[in-house]
């Protein structure tokens, strides 16, 4: 920065070395980031909420469609819902859109994180279950390329994972560990990926035109491009179901066990997690079908990837930063107070 | 079954307030008597604040789409030209947290909304873009390459949260107006006054002998504000409000959310 003398109008650029004492805007930390990230997905998912669509009947009539397949007690549930919302569509998905927006909102606002935080938790619980049928887990059409588990609770993990309190900042390998420490939350990740290698050897999974049929039905109402590059990747996987959920299976493995490994091999491990996540959100998912209009969110692949990110090995010499800034931060509300 | 109106006009009343804000901002501020600091911001969301109402109600409308398609043009270019000079300082780092580059963003996602927008054949004519709610009978208008639409809802929603977890963070200073080395905002800028004790630690001398100003307020060590610069004596507290870089924060978040819904409607 310089400084500017006026003296009788006339104007003088001068140097000056102040411009440290000015910058007191502290950059955020890695977990702070990836805090603005979920909120970022938080408020798209809002203002997705408000599309033209889901004021119309037929977002109820979407939802009453995650009930077929499940338990009657997980189904039942959701019919009753899925009526509400068809008979106060306009009242109920301005409530749920806003409810979003300002879940967003408030992640992104230092003093309100926690809360906001802990209301997503509990917003995408019930999202999970009476939006997405809990991610279809109970069903045979689960798959990891149409977004199981369910977009939405891993919007949950994070929300756990990203918590701003640190039980072992000092030795933190991942900002995932922060929280909840690096055992629990390396367990939560095989839980996580060790159920897309189960979901993608499920018979349904497994046919000869499963993944073809699946990806090519992703096609339909998205630009020109995109529908290319989809029908190119069905085309490939043609009659290949089997082989390639093999290979994806293994693939997923490998990557459920990647946290466990050395650090240089994990990083590798978390490079293919993004990667994989993806593939998954470009071919699977058509980047939640959002270009065609009428998606709710970004779906899972978009959410894998922040996760993965949540997950990458720290250096040791910003682990032992970690807590100099956690205490040199006592008012901000994200990163200052811990649990 | 379209976005119900009511939702429309509550965000163009809000676009209004912004332009109400930003318009009171540079009377408040008096750029023109050589305060130093965001004119070309305020000018930009007054403009973006009318056009956005005047997209969302169609009772609104105030420019024809080829008015508003130059203007964004010239916007869009002007903080295209304050980001390169801010680049020349500080390099590919203003792409992430440069002071204008936000700014950038919104023209161009402005300038993108009018020249990209294709309105059905049942939609009508019409000078302006007749409003997203339609009015009866009138079909949803839709953007030509979607795309660009999403990027632009992605960089917008990361601008947003970005703001948010500045504004709440220490050190706001974001949105200044700086006028004999003092921050216009005064004492009820919030946290943003307490970053500019930095900006005011060197002593201010005042009247005819010689005034020290910063010529540039500042965001994080961003350079923030234009050039221009002149002695005189603080505003009326009542200004102090408007000019706080709480009240520029809002106006952008505000906009940022608006903006990002417009788009997604029309993808």
């Amino acid at each position: 920065m310089s400084d500017i003398a006026i003296a009788g109008g006339r104007v003088a650029r001068r140097g000056s070395a102040s411009a440290d004492a000015v910058d007191s805007w502290q950059r955020p930390d890695a977990r702070r980031v990836l805090q603005l990230c979920l909120a970022a997905i938080w408020l798209l998912d809002g203002v997705l909420q408000y599309q033209s669509f889901m004021f119309s009947k037929g977002f109820g009539q979407m939802l009453a469609g995650t009930a077929p397949g499940n338990p009657g007690a997980v189904a039942r549930p959701i019919t009753w819902d899925a009526r509400l919302v068809e008979h106060h569509a306009v009242l109920l998905n301005t409530i749920f859109a806003t409810i979003q927006v300002l879940l967003a909102l408030g992640i992104a606002f230092r003093p309100t994180v926690r809360v906001a935080l802990a209301a997503s938790i509990a917003w995408a619980v019930g999202v999970w279950w009476f939006g997405e049928g809990l991610g279809e887990v109970l069903t045979p059409a689960a798959s990891p390329v149409n977004g199981a588990p369910g977009a939405v609770i891993i919007y949950a993990l994070l929300a756990v994972l990203l918590w701003p309190s640190d039980r072992d900042a000092a030795t933190a390998a991942f900002p995932a560990a922060r929280a909840v420490g690096a055992q629990v939350a390396r367990a939560l990740w095989l839980v996580l990926w060790g159920s897309l290698v189960y979901f993608a050897l499920l018979p349904g999974n497994r046919a000869p035109q499963a993944l073809n049929g699946m990806i090519a039905g992703m096609a339909s109402g998205e630009p020109g491009w995109l529908a290319a590059l989809d029908n190119h990747a069905a085309a490939v996987l043609a009659h290949q179901g089997l082989a390639a959920s093999i290979v994806l299976a293994v693939v997923l493995a490998l990557i459920a066990v990647g946290v466990y490994l050395p650090r240089p091999a994990a990083r590798a491990m978390v490079v293919l997690a993004i990667v994989v996540a993806a593939l998954i959100w470009v071919f699977g998912e058509a980047f939640g079908a959002i270009l065609a209009g009428g998606a709710t969110d970004p779906n899972s692949g978009l959410l894998l990837i922040l996760l993965a990110a949540a997950y990458w090995p720290a250096r040791a010499a910003v682990t032992a930063v970690a807590p100099a800034q956690t205490v040199a931060q006592p008012a901000d509300g994200a990163e200052g107070a811990t649990a | 079954m379209m976005t119900p109106s009511w939702i429309l006009d509550i965000l163009a009343a809000l676009m209004l307030l912004v332009a109400a804000a930003s318009a009171g901002r540079l009377v408040a501020a008096r750029p023109w008597a050589g305060s130093s600091g965001e004119a070309d911001i305020d000018v930009a969301h007054l403009l973006m604040g009318i056009a956005m109402a005047g997209m969302l109600v169609a009772s609104l409308t105030t420019l024809p789409n080829d008015a508003w398609d130059v203007i964004f043009a010239l916007t869009t270019a002007w903080f295209g030209w304050r980001v390169y000079r801010e680049a020349g300082r500080q390099g590919s780092r203003v792409l992430a947290d440069g002071h204008h580059m936000p700014h950038l963003v919104h023209s161009a996602a402005m300038l993108y909304m009018f020249v990209a927008l294709s309105t059905p054949a049942m939609a009508g004519g019409g000078d302006g873009m007749g409003g997203m709610g339609g009015g009866s009978g009138m079909a949803m208008q839709t953007l030509n390459a979607p795309v660009v639409a999403f990027i632009f809802v992605l960089w917008l929603s990361a601008y947003v949260v970005l703001d948010l977890d500045r504004l709440s963070g220490p050190g706001h200073a974001h949105g200044s107006y700086f006028f004999a080395g003092r921050s216009l905002a005064g004492a009820t800028a919030g946290v943003g006054s307490a970053s500019l004790a930095g900006v005011s630690a060197a002593p201010a001398r005042t009247g005819t002998g010689g005034v020290t100003v910063p010529d540039q307020a500042t965001d994080g060590g961003h350079p923030a504000a234009g050039d221009g610069v002149a002695a005189g004596s603080r505003p009326a507290a009542g200004s102090a409000f408007l000019l706080s870089p709480k009240v520029a924060a809002g106006c952008r978040i505000a906009m940022g959310v608006t903006m990002a819904f417009m788009l997604v409607i029309m993808i």
